[in-house]
């Protein structure tokens, strides 16, 4: 049950696995890696992912969506000129969260729509692992805030795929980068794609990839070169309005086929929506010079983050389709003053990454059982204090996991409730950042104004996700919170989406969970057999006999169809065996701390 | 989350240590976790802060949740406070800043009445400077700069004398709220 990596792009989208030592995309039938992110809703039902949903979208502008990753996690009042870019009508009643209108259809939200093109990725990893993956590893954009990053994790859950890690398109990048020439040095990681722009500067050194910082624009990249040449042939923005939804659509992919042939020819032609013009190399970087320019301030923001100098990085990477256009690698060169590479494919690159991060996960890799990952978190976190002011708590490109605590009271006797705002961003006043969500802490001791000391621990994942809880001091009362997210799904919407999804595949659902059940298993038993195989001195008293019990039960249950018998004894073994495990994190951290020479403890670590 | 727990989450001895004496376990990380405990470093300002990064590293390895992505619920969250307290106590101890804090207060951040206790003299003077920048862009700098240097040593000075055992740090979080103030002064301002 091999885990898998998968790249959701605005445009593309691919699967890849390690396999032998070696991460590689998967292919469809026709013997592409690459699924365009495209999905149609027809009347009778069918949905219909890929190419052909891609290439017939213009005579079916309001059924087909494509570069929905640019509303993951948005509202609509966030999107309107997006939505405007593609001629989506989208249902304004909603003010958490996009929903567009589909002829003859339901509306679907960009989660559903992802979880569609994630469908057929994990069905294409089925058909070639001949088999359920394990878990995946599902890269998003480093600058992805908590929603966005939240919506991609529902998406995959509606998809039916376990969700092992969120990683950051650039760091995936950069981890297949860096395994395969196994350097050390600082290096950036230019990743423009379809719809969105990243900057990460990592570190690589002994094994571990440090995210130094990060920077970018969720909203930035190869859409909108598309949309600026299709301008371009129309003469100009208004004349673009005038187009019917049908032709604007036309005429866009036309001007993404130029865009294309521009990479390698000095001109091309488009013709589409009555418009019939040859464009040169030329014409097509005017019109994308002041795209290409708004990358420039979050590399300097990111090398400031970094304390770097442009020529203080060893080399610069490049990630994403949109790098092929020859004026960005000009630019990206210029602006490090080095040559970038792109020896790796620029489309594949992050599913390869992501792959060998799935492949780590596993526990089991041969690939990389030395390399760690520290990410960062791309924005503050804060909250809104009096006044409408932000105070962060959480600085930007803080390495995660991370966490921080603030002690709050009440202002009125008998107060048994506070609110609290959370934002994303960096702006002075509240209202300038994103909203993340509002918690309500409930629960409080009744106690005069001023005595409550609600002490809030608010925690970062490693997948860039903020946890919050709240503990009343003096009484040592756990407080309830209300989480209600200011932009996304709720828990319930999920749950129902789910729901829907499992309808159309109830006979599956109990063999997948049985699987699920026995792979956890497999899991468990592995990693149990190489500790006790390493450490068999650290077990006490009656342990050997107790958890060779178990393990002996759950093999055998593992033969067998019941899946709440595997799952419990799963659950057994795991509890029968974690003074034993800790034992050995408590000897391995006693080593790290006492060892004189940290980088000798380091490899000794590593190569468990 | 990170409640001080009193009894072990394995065995359900009461532990007052960071590790259960009855089976051995690892507990979660203290709610205030000391940076240089856990990096092995003695409680001094001028430390050797050079190896941190490699002992990050190797601490990180052993606890970070990518290693425990395969073990029970119990283990994954141990490993996130961990190395979320692994990540802030690197962070104190590689700013020179963060770490004098820490070593005066106890704290990373600074308290709220520290700031309401200021000397309302130099309050005044930052007033005027500030001020002054306004009316004519830069026209403080030389002194601003002049009392940021003397802020700077004033605070070396004083953890110089109390590593040799002769002095107190009472002062040190006073000076580095005044640094924050002064340094405001120096920074061109800040983009839209």
């Amino acid at each position: 049950m091999a885990n898998i990596g998968i790249d959701l792009g605005t445009t593309n989208s691919l699967v890849a696995v390690v396999m032998n030592g070696r991460a590689r995309c998967l292919l469809d039938e026709a013997g592409s890696s690459m699924l365009p992110s495209a999905v149609r809703y027809d009347a009778d039902g069918t949905v219909v992912v890929g190419r052909t949903a891609r290439d017939e979208a213009p005579a079916n502008a309001h059924r087909t969506f494509t570069s929905v990753k640019r509303f993951m996690g948005r509202a609509p009042a966030d999107c309107g000129a997006d939505a405007q870019l593609f001629r989506y009508r989208m249902d304004a009643t909603e003010p958490r969260f996009v929903r567009f209108e589909v002829d003859d259809h339901a509306p679907v939200t960009p989660v559903e729509v992802s979880a569609e093109v994630l469908k057929v990725l994990r069905t294409r990893a089925v058909e070639c692992l001949f088999g359920e993956p394990g878990g995946a590893v599902i890269t998003v954009p480093a600058y992805f805030d908590d929603a966005q990053r939240q919506a991609t994790k529902d998406a995959a859950k509606i998809a039916g795929l376990e969700v092992l890690r969120l990683l950051n398109e650039p760091t995936a990048a950069a981890i297949a980068y860096g395994l395969d020439k196994r350097g050390a040095g600082t290096f950036a990681v230019y990743d423009l794609g379809g719809g969105t722009f990243d900057i990460s500067i990592l570190q690589l050194d002994d094994g571990v990839f440090q995210v130094l910082s990060t920077a970018g624009d969720t909203h930035l990249g190869g859409d909108d070169f598309d949309r600026a040449l299709a301008e371009h042939a129309l003469g100009g923005a208004a004349n673009a309005a005038k187009l019917d939804d049908a032709a604007f659509r036309a005429l866009v992919s036309a001007a993404r086929a130029a865009k294309h042939q521009l990479t390698e020819h000095g001109a091309a032609r488009i013709a589409a929506a009555g418009v019939d013009v040859e464009v040169t190399v030329a014409d097509f970087e005017a019109a994308i010079l002041p795209i290409i320019e708004r990358t420039t301030a979050s590399c300097k923001r990111a090398l400031a983050d970094a304390k770097l100098a442009s020529g203080q990085v060893d080399a610069v990477v490049l990630v994403g389709g949109s790098t092929r256009v020859p004026l960005v690698r000009r630019h990206v060169a210029a602006l490090f003053g080095r040559e970038p590479y792109c020896d790796l494919d620029p489309d594949e690159v992050v599913a390869l990454g992501a792959a060998m991060q799935a492949d780590i996960l596993s526990g089991k890799s041969e690939l990389a059982e030395d390399i760690l990952l520290l990410d960062v978190i791309p924005l503050s976190l804060g909250l809104e204090v009096m006044g409408g002011v932000t105070e962060k708590f959480i600085p930007r490109c803080s390495t995660i996991p991370v966490n921080a605590h603030q002690t709050f009271t009440t202002h009125v006797d008998n107060q048994t409730a506070v609110d609290l705002h959370v934002v994303q961003g960096d702006r002075e006043l509240a209202g300038q950042n994103r909203s993340l969500a509002r918690f309500e802490l409930r629960g409080l001791p009744p106690l005069p104004a001023g005595v409550p000391r609600v002490r809030v621990e608010f925690t970062v994942d490693a997948d860039g996700l903020l946890h919050v809880s709240a503990l009343e001091e003096h009484t040592g009362i756990e407080a309830k919170i209300d989480v209600k997210p200011s932009y996304g799904l709720t828990e319930e919407e999920i749950e129902r989406m789910l729901e829907d999804a499992i309808d159309h595949a109830e006979t599956d659902v109990d063999e997948r969970l049985l699987i699920e059940a026995r792979v956890e298993a497999e899991g468990i038993l592995a990693a149990l057999e190489k500790a006790l195989g390493m450490d068999q001195a650290l077990l006490q008293g009656n342990e050997a006999e107790v958890i060779s019990q178990v393990e002996t039960a759950l093999r055998a249950s593992m033969s067998g169809g019941d899946r709440e018998r595997i799952s419990s004894l799963s659950k057994k073994l795991d509890e029968v065996s974690a003074p034993f495990a800790q034992r050995r994190i408590e000897r391995d951290l006693t080593r790290a701390l006492s060892g004189r020479d940290a980088s000798v403890v380091g490899a000794e670590l590593g190569m468990k | 989350m990170a409640s001080n727990r009193s009894v072990c989450f394995s065995c359900r001895e009461p532990v007052h240590a960071p590790s259960c004496v009855g089976c051995g376990a690892l507990q979660p990380p203290p709610p205030t976790p000391d940076p240089f405990e856990l990096f092995g470093l003695p409680h001094r300002f001028h430390v050797d802060v050079s190896d941190v990064d490699a002992k990050y590293r190797a601490i990180a390895r052993s606890t970070h949740p990518d290693r425990f992505t395969t073990r029970p619920a119990v283990e994954r969250r141990m490993s996130l406070q961990w190395t979320a307290a692994l990540n802030e106590a690197k962070r104190v101890l590689k700013d020179d800043r963060l770490r004098a804090r820490w070593l005066a207060t106890g704290r990373a951040t600074a308290a709220e009445d520290a700031r309401r206790q200021m000397d309302p003299a130099f309050l005044a003077q930052m007033f005027e400077w500030r001020e002054a920048e306004e009316e004519s862009p830069g026209s403080t700098h030389a002194e601003a700069a002049a009392a940021r240097d003397a802020l700077l040593a004033e605070i070396d000075a004083a953890f110089t004398a109390w590593e040799a055992g002769t002095g107190t740090l009472d002062h040190v979080e006073d000076r580095l709220l005044r640094l924050n103030y002064v340094e405001g002064l120096l920074r061109p301002a800040p983009e839209a």
